[in-house]
């Protein structure tokens, strides 16, 4: 018996919805970003999954570029890392607070 | 026997994403982020995108999480370094609340999309390079060439933004 579709948007949502967890839950930059990492695959399932489903290449098409994407802003995001790291000594997100007005909160 | 195989690699994709946002070692949490990428290009093979399968073991397996890998360990992140989170768990409780009528509604929008005719009986070429690549350069040439661009730019944005300041 073949797998129906909806077990594989299901298994989209659910790591979707982990990779929100991970955002909103940890403080260290580095499983924020693979969290943000996760929440691209996860759509990218969705959209090879729907071009199963209807016969069609574009889906696919559209993940390719969601992965080429994702490598360039692997590279700025990590360069940016990199520098705030020499800036602050810290990978804690609660140091970075550089634009954050004085005085308040 | 196609099942069996979804089975095992949804477990290793959900086990690998449980890791990676539970562990407070950075670099284990990476370790489990290839595990879910992994599993992740086995789903695409079974949904019959060979190129794609490809594409994710060597871009994202090969080139973005061994660039991570790189940088964590080119700062030399220390587990005394890593931030404390005293109550990380109840924040990953609330974050499920608030995400689960979200997730509800996205079911039920695909929920519906079941009724539509299944063409998944597709040709035996389906996701091949040779398809793929007809697609692309007949129909998506004008994207392709803008994400080359993108690419240049963020290239030269790396660069700039790694580099160490001169003193002058």
């Amino acid at each position: 018996m073949e797998v129906s579709f909806m077990s594989y948007i299901l298994l989209a949502i659910i790591l979707f919805s982990m990779g929100i967890m991970g955002v909103i839950s940890r403080k260290n930059i580095f499983i924020i970003y693979m969290s943000l990492e996760l929440m691209l695959n996860s759509i990218n399932l969705i959209l090879v999954t729907l071009s199963k489903h209807f016969g069609n290449m574009d889906g696919q098409i559209i993940a390719m570029m969601v992965i080429a994407i994702a490598a360039a802003e692997a590279a700025v995001f990590l360069s940016l890392i990199v520098s705030l790291y020499r800036l602050k000594h810290s990978i804690n997100i609660d140091d970075y607070n550089t634009l954050k007005q004085k005085g308040t909160l | 026997m196609s099942d069996t195989i979804f089975l095992i690699l949804a477990l290793l994709a959900l086990f690998g994403a449980g890791t990676m946002i539970t562990v407070s070692n950075t670099v284990h949490s990476a370790l489990g982020f290839i595990v879910t990428i992994l599993a992740l290009s086995g789903l695409y093979a079974l949904l019959s995108a060979s190129f794609l399968f490809m594409v994710q073991i060597i871009v994202y397996a090969g080139a973005v999480i061994a660039l991570l890998l790189f940088v964590i360990m080119f700062l030399n992140i220390q587990s005394s370094h890593t931030p404390k989170e005293p109550n990380k768990y109840l924040f990953m409780l609330i974050s499920a609340i608030v995400m689960l009528p979200i997730d509800y509604l996205l079911f039920r929008a695909f929920y519906t999309m079941t009724d539509i005719e299944n063409f998944s009986i597709t040709s035996k070429d389906f996701g091949t390079v040779k398809m793929l690549g007809l697609e692309l350069f007949r129909n998506w040439l004008l994207p392709f060439e803008a994400i080359s661009l993108l690419l240049l730019v963020s290239l030269v944005g790396a660069v700039v933004m790694a580099r160490k300041k001169e003193r002058s």
